[in-house]
């Protein structure tokens, strides 16, 4: 009986695999350097800035900022995504994850494993990241870098918010996520988007919808914005730039007429990790540059 | 033994079947013909207890067939229908022993092969037992599937003192002339070992051959009923199948009906009336 | 006898193993797999830790390391394999069920409506969840997500039913038009709420609809045994009826089966099995499709061998797919339905293109 037999020495060649197989675990580096899991792309790049790159044993898949990031370090796949034992078997002795790490089964059996968990609060806001900074500080015993840190962080949003205060009229503009079979995905409010639109100086036009909302190109039509922004993953992505404007929507806009169109780097402008203040002054600088024209910017 | 009372069956405004009574009694060959929309196949249906008439009533034994469990139906009468769809590979033994593997048969796997290769060699398919279903033709399924019921009716547990019915709705259907001649002479020899037999058929010198008893339907109605010689008369067919049938008498005595109008232009070369 | 000739002579006959072989070759490669399954991770622990792993959950030692063994053998790995089992029995053996109520060879669990309301139910969860459905969801914690799935399915199985019942009677013919006609409605009405979805609700959407195991927990296995219990039971009490259901609903009832009966509990077995599969792993598809195929083509398309023997053979695929699925881009995870598709689907038509699809030839 042929498919009987395959049968059976499939189950004979797992059986005597499992049976056999050795323990191949990590060398166990208990009381030696620390080992952190780090969960989340502003988390990855605090913890650099931080000079805390050679704990970090493995980071997610959003940890795209800096590139050695994600080149030198293993990977755990997408943050919301995340198998227990998978990161189990990198041997952290921390695990540091934004709020948004998921599954939450997942997430509960990672906080009783015996590795010391550590939530962060990941709201995008100008508070926020110097908050963050020292947070993460604390845990991983570099206060003074955080410290800071942070207060560099403070200093330029303070500064941003001078700035932001000299604006004497405050141009309209509107943050496209996506644009899929001719639709536009905005971001309303409580968004980071949002949030880093607004510290910029910028005003949302689309701040009467709630969260990333696809609209129709009445709406596009209503909003009117004086700039639009979009992301480009680090390099140029003329594509989703090059549609943005083209929208019938938008097409009437002041936006289009003066071909006022931002498009920047998605971590770097949303991620609200350090480098948060720097996009948000970029971004104030290129909404409100004389004369406002397609610019691309990459950190 | 099986008895149909006063069948009406009304589908919305149309009536497939009026007033309609048929008794089968054991030992006894029971066709039923008549033209195409009779109503044969319903009656069939109805007395098989597929569905419930809208008016009128099934008695088996004389208790009503409602009251009675399907299960329990199972043991007294077996059906062929007229075409059977199956699009699984089952074996032609697999098929036929469904007739003996029924719930509540309790029959063991082993008695149930065994009552299956009987009713297999009754229809003359014993060697076919391995094949796949979809292979067969059309005449050989359906010699199968009257296996099957031969089969159910063999292996039900049933006290000796009760008597069983097979129901047919055109058997010979799909056959060449030798299975049809070979078919009828088993579903005969059923009748003959005290089955009560009920055979929808539309080949009216079949009928003429092998029925004990005739029931000749048309337009939902029972127009005519009795031994073979009573109702297959002239006027009666020709009056009920709306075109002149002459009745022969064959060879052997039998009764051989043909539509007259081919003969008349045959014979004369002339227009048929 | 050349080779064609042999070839024509056998086509069209068919052996078939012997029954006892077939379940005995399935149950040990159902075994293997789980022992498998154990044995295997991203950690590297193998079943050499297990007894250290026992004395920590029995209490004899409190060492750090065997805690992490206990941790990874018992509390991540063996949910993770019994789920797979019960998720891989339950979507065979439902597909099973759906292929001989349907009398379809290519008939699949969903066609009752159990994963479009499921999905249904938990687009509205994580769309909704936060919004306007928080008073309801949010004290469900962690639970709202599956009980949800297994309510959604539940609702629109019920639906479908009670659209498709006359006079008592379940028309079958019916029940599939409508199920295809729900499921389009309740792909709509997703799809509509999708729209009001933002960036993380959508990819937390789509990650649910290609399935996965990593949430796996003593909770979700305690939450299906009654449901294992249900099938177990409900199951065999389907085989003769389906088998005769194969001939037609008019020629069942004639062999003495109760199809309305049999129509019943078919749908609420499958229902119940897909609405907990669905509820702990998300949608997982090709299983329910595909293995009872492969138990017709082994064994024929006796009901009796083909639910039991898909029940055994689902459990093992999905343990099997769920042991590449947390391997194969360790130590991140693949989508178990990417696993099932990617290996299965040219499996399957390999055995399609040599030996014909186990229903019409």
């Amino acid at each position: 009986m042929r498919v009987g037999t395959r049968f059976f020495a499939l189950a004979s060649a797992a059986f005597a695999f499992a049976v056999a197989s050795a323990d191949a675990r990590a060398a166990d580096s208990s009381g030696a350097a620390p080992r952190i899991l780090s969960i989340g792309g502003d988390i990855t790049e605090i913890l650099y800035d931080l000079g805390q790159q050679d704990k970090i044993v493995a980071v997610d898949v959003t940890s795209m900022f800096p590139p050695e990031a994600l080149k030198d370090k293993k990977s755990v796949g997408y943050m919301r995504a995340l198998s227990a034992e998978g990161a189990l078997s990198v041997n952290p002795t921390l695990i540091i994850a934004s709020d948004e790490a998921g599954p939450p089964e997942v997430v509960s059996a990672l906080k009783s494993s015996g590795v010391r968990y550590v939530d962060i609060d990941d709201k995008p806001s100008a508070e926020g990241v110097p908050n963050k900074i020292r947070h993460i500080g604390s845990v991983v015993g570099a206060d003074d870098a955080a410290k800071t840190l942070a207060a560099k962080v403070e200093a330029d949003f303070a500064a941003l918010e001078n700035d932001r205060k000299q604006i004497k009229s405050r141009k309209r503009v509107l943050f496209i996520l996506a644009v899929q079979n001719g639709k536009a995905t905005v971001a309303g409010a409580e968004t980071s988007a949002d949030a880093i639109l607004k510290l910029a100086g910028g005003d949302n036009v689309a701040a009467s919808l709630n969260g990333y909302k696809p609209v129709s190109d009445e709406q596009l039509t209503e909003f009117a914005p004086d700039v639009v922004v979009v992301m480009h993953r680090g390099g140029g992505d003329p594509h989703m730039a090059g549609q943005a404007l083209t929208l019938a929507g938008l097409s009437q806009s002041p936006a289009a007429k003066t071909k006022s169109l931002i498009a920047m780097d998605g971590l770097y402008l949303l991620g609200f990790g350090p480098r948060a203040p720097l996009a948000a002054r970029e971004l104030m600088k290129s909404i409100y540059a004389e004369g406002a024209n397609t610019a691309a910017t990459t950190p | 033994m099986l008895e149909a009372r006063n069948i009406t069956v009304k589908r919305g405004s149309k009536v497939l079947l009026s007033e309609a009574s048929v008794a089968i009694v054991p030992g006894r060959l029971t066709a039923l013909i008549g033209p195409n929309g009779a109503g044969k196949s319903t009656l069939l249906r109805v007395m098989a207890g597929e569905f419930r008439p809208t008016e009128g009533s099934v008695h088996l034994d004389g208790e009503d067939i409602r009251s009675i469990s399907a299960a329990r139906l199972a043991t007294r009468r077996s059906v062929v229908a007229q075409s059977i769809n199956l699009s699984f590979p089952f074996t032609v033994l697999e098929v036929v022993m469904l007739g003996a593997t029924v719930p509540g048969f309790g029959v063991r796997e082993l008695e149930a092969a065994t009552s299956a290769r009987q009713a297999l060699r009754a229809v003359g398919l014993s060697s076919f037992e391995a094949r796949t279903i979809n292979e067969l033709s059309g005449g050989e399924r359906q010699r199968v599937h009257i296996a099957r019921a031969l089969c159910q009716l063999s292996a039900a547990p049933r006290p000796s003192s009760e008597t069983a019915a097979l129901l047919l709705d055109e058997p010979t259907a799909s056959l060449d002339l030798k299975h049809q001649a070979d078919v009828l002479a088993v579903i005969k020899e059923q009748s003959k070992n005290g089955r009560a037999v009920l055979l929808v058929i539309h080949d009216l010198n079949l009928a003429a051959a092998f029925a004990d008893d005739i029931v000749l339907m048309a337009d939902g109605r029972i127009v005519g009923r009795g031994m073979p010689d009573d109702v297959l008369n002239e006027d009666l067919l020709s009056h009920t199948y709306g075109c002149r049938l002459r009745i022969e008498t064959g060879i052997d005595g039998r009764r051989l009906v043909f539509p007259s109008a081919i003969t008349d232009r045959l014979s004369k070369g002339a227009v048929a009336e | 006898m050349t080779t064609l000739d042999a070839k024509l002579a056998s086509a069209g006959t068919a052996v078939r193993p012997s029954r006892r072989k077939v379940f005995v070759a399935l149950t040990f490669l159902l075994i293997a797999s789980a022992v498998l399954s154990l044995a295997i991770g991203p950690t590297g622990i193998s079943l050499q830790a297990l007894p250290r792993a026992i004395a920590v959950s029995l209490g004899y030692t409190d060492d750090l390391a065997a805690a992490r063994d206990r941790l990874v053998l018992i509390d991540l790995r063996l949910p993770r394999t019994l789920l797979a089992a019960f998720v891989g029995a339950a979507l065979a053996t439902s597909g099973a069920i759906m292929q001989g109520l349907f009398r379809n060879p290519l008939a699949d669990p969903g066609l009752v409506g159990v994963s479009s309301g499921a999905a249904l139910a938990a687009v509205a969860t994580i769309v909704l969840g936060q919004g306007i459905g928080a008073p309801l969801i949010a004290p469900l914690g962690i639970y709202a997500l599956p009980i949800a799935a297994f309510g959604g399915g539940l609702i629109m199985t019920l639906l479908l039913v009670s659209i498709a019942a006359r006079q008592g009677q379940l028309a079958v013919g019916t029940l599939l038009l409508a199920g295809l006609a729900i499921g389009a409605l309740a792909g709509a009405i997703s799809s509509v709420i999708v729209t009001a979805s933002d960036d993380r609700q959508l990819r937390d959407l789509t990650l649910w609809q290609m399935g996965s195991l990593s949430g796996a927990s003593w909770q979700k296995v305690f939450a299906i045994v009654p449901f294992a219990i249900a099938i177990a039971l409900l199951a065999p009490r389907l085989t003769r009826g389906l088998n005769g259901l194969l001939l037609g609903e008019a020629e069942a009832m004639h062999l003495g089966i109760d199809t309305e009966r049999i129509k019943r509990i078919a749908i609420a077995t499958t229902a119940a099995a897909v609405g907990a599969a669905v509820a702990v792993a998300g949608i997982i598809g090709f299983v329910g499709l595909v293995v009872p195929h492969i138990m017709r083509l082994i064994s024929g398309p006796d009901h009796r061998v083909v639910l039991p023997g898909s029940a055994i053979l689902g459990a093992s695929l999905v343990i099997f797919a769920d042991i590449v699925a947390r391997m194969a881009l360790r130590p991140a995870e693949l989508p178990i339905g990417i696993v099932l598709a990617l290996v299965g689907a040219p499996v399957f038509l390999h055995l399609i293109l040599k030996r014909g699809i186990g229903g019409s030839e």
